[in-house]
């Protein structure tokens, strides 16, 4: 029938009247959408406008000219000289009767319900309903509530039924977390056997379900909508920058909600970013300075503290001064930070990439998204290279999910399978170390027999991955971690710059970077980095930078974190500056790290928490945290935000730019420094386009730059015999830092544990839950075994990012490690 | 001559007055050694009631807090535990207090209470030297037995 009508281009409009009122919309416009453009309500229950429609709870009823019955808007399609009303007798009765249904069976405990305040029903009722119950029996009774794990609250009792809970994860997030059980009177919400829901995005049910049956546990009952004040903020995670709304109560933040951004978030948020906000009101905060005196670190007063580094950083001479972090500070703390340590202090020795031993020069392969967060829905195929994109980056998880609805084959590589593996057309689980040979193979480069033979992934997939690649126009190819920290990274940029050419120039996402890791990097905290992307070397952008500083930038390009701690080892670097980042946890070699710490003559330490750096830290700083101060972060596709202040920060606490500035004064050049603001606006001065809600997109990873490397033979990784190779991945739920102190988020991560392949496992005598011990050349961690298939023979999977059980303890920056994993008996 | 008779006149008429009430029972009352009675809905202190099992009203649900027009009413709401609850239900009050100095007695709380729990009593007698002795707590607020307040502890609302 179509074939015969012209294709609905969008211009072509539908004419209608819905309450006496001529409307144009374009063809497939909804009633209910043409209404509420034309600024006329119909109150909806299941419709919510991310999903289509559903017709499910009939609250959207409207009287249509020539339709015998009434009809749901929401699924309704506007027509040509269709007469539409909203107002009528029968549509208030209809409304009134669907009210009054409802409500037989809800227990109407809004005194009790979190959801008193903000909820939909209540709104509803009070607009459109009876405002009297003439149901006297007993209503249907279920356990009051039920915590299906850490975050979430499910109350049947109060469900209407609505299905937008079941279909949030069948259409949105894919994880099928909730589902419907029973039929008519008894039908209800639940997971299979009660057990604890498993989603990395439940927070998004609790917001859009209509009714208080899906509520927080973290929330509940801390707060009602009227005592809560509103402050716009940025998640302070992943490197998403989802743009977020806090809601503070006196002096307790009590929840993160999502705040609409089309661009980034849309109107979604992981639940790291719902639930990872309790860390800054947790008591563990520092509150006072911590100086080393007789060997331990005790409460010291600021001019104590600032101006024991001071007369460090006086003492010491400029190559001998390192600074590591700044991926959780704002923009406006980065930048002072260089124009103390560049321009006061005079060294280029800056890097904020602590988690990393392999780190790739910024020019060559630039972390981020090189096209928009949103544009990525738009891609024709996308391609996942190392990358578990749930745990890393969740939020883009969303957009890959649209584009997969529209058709777009995702293809995955990676030496473990990650969740979202079932999505995806073709899966290439491989050996680690065969990144770069299945790459060009899937490239068309080599074989795909020899990049079979090197990587362990099948022939048969590599080839038809390949096929469906060739066949996108438009194609997206994503890198991540996992495949680039290792030796081997060259060539496995190198191949993957091979496999966008294929794939018509497919742009190379390489996502890597956390928190405001965006930021520091187009601020360039990096060795050989300016501000904007300029490289170092370029004396023109050297004499820029000298111009608005007034004060020259050394020229010679500094260490990177791997070179620091190798400086400090041979006592080349004597004083360490970190700035909110915890590289005794999270520098991918903990004895190098440990070595180096003893190799220091003062480490300095910005923190929130007395982490393992700052234990072993000379001066310990207490700073503010995200939700304490205001200022802009840059995220993954460098889109620059802004976040304001919540809270007072604990005890004494100041932010890294108060102290980068008292400490310029100290060593005698000061900054004159009024406000955020200005510093914000002279970074404008120094970077064309900076400006609230600009992107600035990292320059696409290997353009112009001729990578060596290609054409090298690949091939397994030498390793002991019984022994796995360790691969580590990052977590959404972890137990870091900031992590293990939010209740939600620490639930859900449960203890550290080490992934083995069943054979593997039936091999070396593991049953799953069991304590096992992993040995590297490195060192040894207790861990529990969890048995999974998706993780590649002879493979281990350790997750980072749970400071009991570091997986640097085992990693070593020289190369990749194998590990022996060691059964101590039944748990 | 006239109006000199009209203000004599004027004058017993106002004795009159005084006359009259010279012999009648006084409507002084000699507080504080003796109290007046109050009017059966006078508005006096609060009170948060309690049931006859002694179990608290209040579930903390702030409809007082968000109603009360000088906003003297704070209520920090918690999880009861199941196994010794506070209140019906699963929510209660963890924290109540009511600012004695900014109330207005209007009773608006009274009427949002969706349990009955806030009445005010007939207690008019609220002083005191400092400030802080004016907000009154939970525990000041609490019924020290049920029905101390006047309020049936039986009745369901
Ligand atoms: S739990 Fe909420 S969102 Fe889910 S069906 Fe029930 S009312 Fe709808
Ligand atoms: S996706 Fe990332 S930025 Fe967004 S809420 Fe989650 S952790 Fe935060
Ligand atoms: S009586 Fe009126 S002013 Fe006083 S606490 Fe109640 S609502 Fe507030
Ligand atoms: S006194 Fe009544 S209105 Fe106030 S919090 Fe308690 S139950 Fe709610
Ligand atoms: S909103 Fe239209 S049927 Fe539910």
């Amino acid at each position: 029938m179509s074939s015969e009508r012209a294709p609905a281009s969008p211009a072509q409009m539908v004419h209608l009247t819905i309450d006496g009122r001529p409307v144009a919309v374009p063809k497939g416009t909804t009633v209910w959408q043409a209404a509420r453009q034309n600024g006329i309500e119909v109150p909806v229950f299941c419709y919510h406008d991310r999903m289509p429609p559903l017709g499910a709870c009939r609250m959207c009823l409207v009287e249509v000219e020539k339709m015998p019955k009434l009809a749901t808007s929401c699924t309704l399609e506007a027509g040509e000289d269709m007469v539409v009303r909203t107002q009528t007798d029968r549509v208030r009765q209809a409304q009134q009767a669907i009210l009054e249904l409802l409500l037989v069976n809800h227990p109407l405990d809004c005194p009790i319900c979190d959801k008193g305040g903000e909820c939909p029903l209540q709104d509803n009722t009070l607009r459109f309903g009876p405002g009297q119950s003439r149901f006297v029996e007993t209503k249907r009774q279920f356990r009051k509530h039920v915590r299906m794990g850490p975050v979430l609250v499910l109350d049947r009792e109060r469900c209407i039924l609505c299905w937008r809970c079941v279909r949030f994860g069948e259409i949105v997030a894919g994880d099928d977390a909730l589902k419907g059980f029973e039929r008519g009177y008894h039908s209800q919400i639940a997971t299979p056997a009660m057990e604890p829901v498993r989603s990395k995005f439940i927070g998004n049910t609790m917001e859009i379900c209509p009714v208080g049956a899906l509520t927080s546990a973290t929330y509940r009952f801390r707060s009602r909508p009227w005592d809560n004040r509103t402050v716009q903020s940025v998640c302070p995670h992943c490197g998403c920058g989802c743009a977020t709304t806090l809601n503070v109560r006196g002096a307790d933040l009590t929840r993160t909600r999502p705040r609409e951004h089309p661009e980034v978030n849309d109107i979604w948020l992981c639940d790291k970013g719902f639930f990872g906000y309790e860390f800054v009101g947790s008591p563990e905060r520092l509150r006072a300075p911590l100086v080393r005196r007789d060997g331990a670190l005790r409460e010291a007063t600021w001019d104590e503290a600032l101006g024991r580094v001071a007369d460090a950083l006086r003492s010491t001479s400029p190559e001998a001064v390192g600074v590591i972090g700044g991926a959780r500070s704002t923009n406006e703390d980065d930048y002072l930070l260089l124009r103390l340590f560049r321009g006061v202090v005079g060294t280029n020795n800056i890097d904020f990439r602590v988690e990393t031993a392999y780190p790739q020069p910024t020019s060559r392969a630039a972390w981020g998204l090189p096209v928009a967060i949103a544009d990525v829905e738009r891609a024709d195929a996308i391609v996942l290279v190392g990358c578990d994109l749930t745990e890393e980056y969740p939020i883009l998880w969303l957009r890959v999910k649209k584009a997969i609805d529209r058709g777009a084959p995702l293809v995955i590589a990676g030496a473990w399978e990650p969740e979202v593996a079932r999505w995806a057309q073709h899966r290439l689980i491989h050996r680690r170390g065969g990144e770069a040979a299945l790459l060009r193979a899937l490239a068309g480069g080599v074989r795909a027999e020899d990049g079979a033979a090197a990587s362990g992934a099948p022939a048969e997939a590599i080839r038809a991955a390949a096929d469906t690649l060739r066949a996108a126009p438009r194609a997206l190819v994503l890198a991540g971690e996992a495949a680039l920290e290792q030796p081997g990274a060259e060539r496995v940029l190198a191949a993957l710059d091979e496999l966008c050419a294929a794939c018509h120039g497919a742009p190379l996402g390489i996502l890597r970077g956390r928190g405001n890791s965006g930021g520091a990097q187009v601020l360039g905290l990096l060795p050989d980095m300016l501000p904007g992307y300029r490289p170092l070397g370029d004396p023109s952008a050297r004499e820029a930078v000298a111009a608005v500083w007034g004060r020259p930038v050394p020229s010679a390009p500094g260490r990177t974190v791997r070179g620091m701690l190798e400086a400090a080892r041979a006592a080349d670097l004597e004083v360490l500056y970190v700035v909110g980042a915890d590289p005794a946890s999270d520098y991918p070699d903990a004895r190098a790290w440990e070595e180096a710490r003893r190799g220091l003559r003062c480490l300095v330490v910005h923190e929130l928490f007395l982490t393992r750096t700052a234990e072993a830290a000379d001066v310990v700083l207490p700073v503010l945290a995200y939700a304490e101060k205001t200022g802009t972060v840059a995220n993954i596709e460098g889109r620059v935000q802004r976040q304001d202040q919540a809270l007072l920060g604990p005890g004494v606490a100041r932010s890294d730019a108060e102290i980068f500035v008292d400490l310029a004064s100290r060593l005698g050049s000061p900054l004159a420094v009024a406000s955020w603001e200005q510093v914000f606006a002279e970074i404008g001065r120094m970077i064309p386009g900076w400006a609230e809600g600009a992107r600035l997109a990292p320059p696409r990873p290997g353009a112009g730059a001729g990578r060596d490397g290609a054409g090298i033979p690949d091939g397994p990784l030498p390793r002991p015999e019984g022994a796995l190779a360790l691969v580590a991945g990052r977590r959404l739920f972890d137990r870091g830092t900031m992590a293990a102190r939010c209740p939600g988020v620490r639930g859900q991560a449960g203890e550290p544990f080490v992934a083995v392949h069943p054979e593997d496992a039936a091999r070396l005598g593991l049953r799953d839950g069991m304590p096992c011990e992993v040995r590297s050349p490195r060192g040894a961690l207790r861990l529990a075994v969890r048995v999974w298939a998706g993780v590649h023979r002879g493979h281990a999977y350790a997750p980072r990012g749970y400071d009991s059980a570091p997986v640097s303890v085992l990693l070593d920056e020289r190369g990749p490690v194998a590990v022996t994993v060691r059964p101590l008996g039944a748990p | 001559m006239v109006r000199q008779l009209r203000q004599v006149w004027a004058t017993v008429k106002g004795l009159g007055v005084v006359g009259r009430y010279l012999f009648r029972r006084p409507v002084t009352v000699r507080y504080p050694d003796a109290k007046p009675p109050v009017q059966r809905r006078y508005k006096g202190r609060h009170y948060l009631t309690l049931f006859a099992d002694g179990m608290e009203r209040c579930v903390g649900c702030e409809l007082c807090v968000i109603v009360c027009p000088s906003q003297s009413i704070f209520v920090r709401a918690a999880e009861n535990d199941p196994l010794a609850p506070h209140s019906k239900g699963e929510r209660y009050a963890a924290d109540f207090q009511i600012n004695m100095l900014r109330c207005i007695f209007c009773g608006f709380c009274e009427e949002a209470c969706p349990t009955g729990a806030i009445v005010l009593g007939h207690d008019y007698e609220l002083s005191g030297y400092t400030r802080e002795s004016l907000i009154y707590t939970k525990d000041m607020l609490t019924e020290k037995y049920p029905g101390e307040s006047g309020r049936d502890p039986h009745r369901e609302l």
